[in-house]
């Protein structure tokens, strides 16, 4: 199917009204859209990971994008936006180090695990070993792939289905 | 297998969709508006309007040019950053500087009045005849500021930095204005010292404090 510019922008306000096929059709395209737009940006095995960002981003920002006007230039803002966002985190990540990216507070920090093992025990094991990895424990991406035997894109996979499982679980208690 | 889990996200996001409600300038304007409105009724409340306009009195023309340019550079601004929460490669959200770049004969003209008179413009800088118009118009425009910032959390500002300037002088520009309304004095080196002042702490402020909080 071929990406233009008012196929997609009619797939986006449909998608604004909930049509879920809608935009199902217009993620597969805004994503082979980005993943040619990244590959003139970055590293290629990092384009995946920024493809992903970029699809949840645009998830969130859904409501943002006006009728009024083209869809792909709000796409390429938004993946304009997480490239730089990338860029930026690797450069703190540079500057830091491995070891200061982890350091927590003390006592809080052991109550919050606490509370958090029993709720990440309500997890399948793959999520909650990626989260435990990489939000608790500070392992980049590709550590916490290297370590727990999971592609880098599971790992995101699993760490957005498991946080949005731990949202719900915390919302219910 | 990184292909067979993008689909996944695909499949996740599709079914999380709900429908939303797209965001528009004209609502976010409704919301300045108030912001402007509250910051005005607030300091009318606590320290009332001047008395001069309050007896039918018109400002003098100078005054009253700077109070118009000052309206604009916060229209203008305003109007940039509710933009701002609209993204799209290509966009132009510079209509402020224009309108910073004309306000900026404010302090100009404030200068060589001061480099004709420098007895006035010493008594005019001295921190007891403008500081408090100064704090006034920083808290004045604070319902702008909290407006535009709702705005543009909820929006997706793709440079919070810029986007923390607008706010702020925004926010100075909109006290400014309320500020102009209240204080008396008519000397164009107090307005363009004292209340610009408000104009560029609130800008400095929305850099330094803003910026961080918009970042998604």
């Amino acid at each position: 199917m071929s990406i233009d510019e008012p196929s997609l922008a009619h797939l986006m306000a449909a998608s604004q009204r909930g049509d879920r096929a809608a935009y199902r059709a217009l993620l597969t395209d805004s994503r082979k859209w980005l993943e040619r737009y990244f590959a003139r940006r970055i590293a290629p095995a990092q384009i995946d990971d920024l493809v992903q960002e970029t699809l949840v981003s645009m998830h969130r920002k859904l409501a943002t994008w006006d009728s009024a006007r083209p869809f792909l230039p709000w796409l390429a803002a938004i993946a304009r936006y997480r490239w730089i966002d990338m860029l930026r985190r690797q450069r703190d990540e540079a500057e830091l180090g491995d070891n200061d990216a982890a350091v927590g507070a003390e006592d809080e920090a052991v109550h919050a695990r606490l509370s958090l093992d029993r709720m990440l025990g309500l997890l399948p094991a793959g999520q909650a070993q990626a989260i435990t990895l990489v939000k608790i424990e500070g392992a980049s991406i590709a550590e916490a792939s290297q370590i727990c035997g999971q592609s880098e894109s599971l790992v995101k996979v699993n760490i957005h289905r498991g946080l949005k499982k731990l949202a719900g679980l915390i919302e219910s208690e | 297998m990184s292909n067979l889990s993008i689909d996944e996200l695909i499949d996740d996001l599709a079914g999380d969709l709900a429908p939303v409600r797209p965001r528009r300038v004209a609502r976010g304007s409704l919301w300045v508006a108030a912001g402007w409105g509250a910051g005005a009724a607030a300091l009318f409340w606590l320290s009332g309007v001047r008395h001069d306009l309050a007896g039918g009195i018109m400002m003098p023309p100078l005054p009253l040019l700077a109070f118009w340019l000052v309206v604009a550079l916060g229209f203008a601004a305003a109007w940039s950053a509710l933009r701002m929460g609209l993204p799209g490669v290509g966009r132009d959200y510079s209509g402020w500087r224009w309108a910073g770049l004309a306000a900026l004969a404010l302090p100009l003209s404030a200068l060589v009045m001061a480099l004709g008179d420098g007895h006035a413009a010493m008594e005019a800088a001295r921190p007891e005849n403008g500081l408090g118009c100064m704090v006034e118009g920083v808290f004045a425009g604070l319902g702008v500021g909290a407006a535009l910032f709702a705005w543009l959390k909820a929006g997706a500002p793709t440079s919070p930095a810029r986007a923390g300037w607008v706010i702020g002088i925004a926010a100075g520009a909109a006290g400014a204005t309320i500020v102009a309304l209240h204080c008396a004095s008519n000397d164009m080196i107090h307005i363009a010292l004292w209340h610009g002042l408000a104009v560029a702490l609130s800008g400095i402020a929305g850099r330094v404090l803003l910026t961080p909080l918009l970042r998604w």
